[in-house]
C-alpha cells in the first residue's frame, strides 16, 4: 500500500493532510493525558515494533511473501489512537528519515492504516471478543489490512477524475477504480489472512510475555 | 528559526511546487536544479531514486502504455509528467534526507523529538536485527528453506522483536525517571 510520491494530486493530499492533521492533534491530546515515564517510550518501542514489523516478511504458498502491519495487534493491545500515532510515526519515519514512501500519500497512508484499520480493527475486537477471542482477532487482523486497502484503491482510482489536463489526460495516476479496486483489494484479502493469524498469534504471545514480565 | 526548520520548509515547499506543475520541460527543469543542489553527490542521488521508483513505476508506465495503446491514444505526454514528476519528487526527498537533520528541524516539540529519536533509534537496531535473522536463516539452509522453516524464522524474529519492544521500553521509562525526564 506504498504510495510513492507523485501519483496524489495535491486536490487529495493537501485537504487529507488538514484533516490529519487534526486527528493527530487530537490523537496527541487524548495520549498526552496517559503520557509519563511510562508511556512515552511504550509509544516510541511500539512504533519501532510495528517498523519492524512492516519489514517481517510473511511467507505465501507458491514462494511469494507478504508483510505484516502489526496494525490489529497494535490496535487491541493498546488502543485506537495509540495505533494511529504510532502508524503515523511509523510512515512519517520511513517517507522522511528512510526515504520510503511518500510524503505527500503520507496522511491517505496514515488515515486508512492507522485510522481506519485501528479502529475498525478494535471495533471487530469489541464486538466479538465475548463471542470467540480468536476469530475476533483474526477479523481484526484481516480487516486492518483490508479496509485501509480497499480505501488506498478508492483514492488512487479517484485521481484520473480529480486531475487531468485539457486533453482529459492524467495528471497524476492513470488507472480508473475499475482497474485499482481488483489490482489494489484481491492481493490483500489474501494478506489479510495472514496478518489475522499473526495476530491471533501475536496477542497470545504478548498476553504472555506481559504476565510474565508482570511477575 | 534554525537552518534545518528552514530546509524542512523548502522541502515542503518544493514539494508543493512540483505538484502544481505539469509541464514536462519544468519538471525536468526541477530535476535538473536538484542535480545542481546536491554538486557531488548528484549521481548518487539519481541512482538511488531511480532504483526506489524503478518497480512501481515500470508497472504503472508498461500498464499505462499497454492501456493507451489498446485505446489507440498517445501515452507520451502523460508517461513523460508522470516519470519526471515521480524522480524530481524523490530525488528532492532523498537530497533533504542527505542535508537535514529531521530532529533539528522538529526540536520544538520536546515529546515529539524524543519520541522521533527513540523509535528511530530503535528502528534502526530492529532493521540490523532483522537482517541478520534473515541472513541466518539464509547461511543455515542448505537449499531454499521450505514453508514451514520460513514460518518458524518468521515467528522467531515476530516473538524478538516484540520481547525486545516490551524491554527497550521498560529500560527507557527507568532511564527516564531516574533522570527526571517529567519533572524539568
Amino acid at each position: 500500500m506504498h504510495i510513492p510520491d507523485g501519483f496524489i494530486s495535491p486536490q487529495t493530499y493537501l485537504p487529507t493532510y488538514a484533516l490529519a492533521a487534526g486527528l493527530w492533534a487530537y490523537a496527541a491530546h487524548r495520549v498526552k493525558k496517559r503520557l509519563d515515564a511510562d508511556t512515552l517510550p511504550f509509544l516510541a518501542a511500539y512504533t519501532a515494533l510495528a517498523f519492524v514489523l512492516m519489514m517481517v516478511a510473511l511467507p505465501l504458498p507458491g514462494g511469494a511473501t507478504a508483510h505484516a502491519a502489526g496494525i490489529g495487534l497494535l490496535a487491541v493491545c493498546f488502543g485506537g489512537w495509540m495505533a494511529f500515532l504510532a502508524v503515523s510515526l511509523v510512515l512519517a519515519m520511513q517517507a522522511l528519515l528512510f526515504g520510503d514512501g511518500g510524503i505527500t500519500a503520507l496522511p491517505i497512508n496514515a488515515l486508512a492504516m492507522g485510522g481506519v484499520g485501528a479502529f475498525c480493527a478494535l471495533a471487530a475486537w469489541k464486538l466479538l471478543a465475548r463471542l470467540h477471542e480468536n476469530l475476533a482477532l483474526f477479523l481484526a487482523g484481516w480487516l486492518s489490512i483490508v479496509l485501509p486497502a480497499a480505501l488506498v484503491a478508492v483514492v488512487l482510482g479517484l485521481q484520473p477524475a480529480i486531475a487531468r489536463d485539457a486533453d482529459g489526460a492524467p495528471l497524476f495516476f492513470p488507472f480508473g477504480l475499475s482497474v485499482t479496486l481488483p489490482a489494489v483489494l484481491l492481493p490483500h484479502v489474501l494478506v489479510g489472512i495472514a496478518e489475522g493469524v499473526l495476530t491471533v498469534l501475536g496477542y497470545r504471545y504478548l498476553t504472555r510475555l506481559r504476565s510474565r514480565l508482570a511477575a | 528559526m534554525n537552518r534545518d526548520r528552514l530546509l524542512l520548509c523548502l522541502y515542503l515547499a518544493g514539494i508543493l511546487a512540483a505538484t502544481l506543475v505539469h509541464d514536462p520541460v519544468w519538471l525536468g527543469a526541477g530535476l535538473v536544479l536538484i542535480l545542481l543542489l546536491a554538486g557531488g553527490d548528484a549521481w548518487r542521488l539519481l541512482r538511488r531514486a531511480l532504483l526506489a521508483i524503478l518497480a512501481f513505476n515500470t508497472l504503472i508506465s508498461l500498464s499505462y502504455a499497454l492501456m493507451a495503446w489498446w485505446q489507440d491514444i498517445s501515452p507520451w505526454l502523460t508517461l513523460a509528467r508522470l516519470n519526471l514528476r515521480v524522480l524530481l519528487l524523490t530525488s528532492l526527498t532523498f537530497l533533504f534526507i542527505a542535508r537535514a537533520n529531521l530532529f533539528r528541524a522538529l526540536d520544538f516539540s520536546k515529546g515529539l523529538t524524543y519520541v522521533l529519536g527513540l523509535a528511530y533509534s530503535q528502528a534502526l537496531t530492529f532493521r540490523r536485527a532483522h537482517e541478520d535473522f534473515r541472513l541466518a536463516l539464509a547461511s543455515r539452509s542448505l537449499r531454499r528453506p521450505r514453508l514451514m522453516d520460513r514460518y518458524r524464522a518468521s515467528a522467531a524474529a515476530a516473538s524478538w522483536f516484540l520481547e525486545k519492544s516490551l524491554h527497550a521500553a521498560t529500560q527507557s521509562a527507568q532511564a527516564l525517571r531516574s533522570r527526571g525526564f517529567f519533572h524539568d
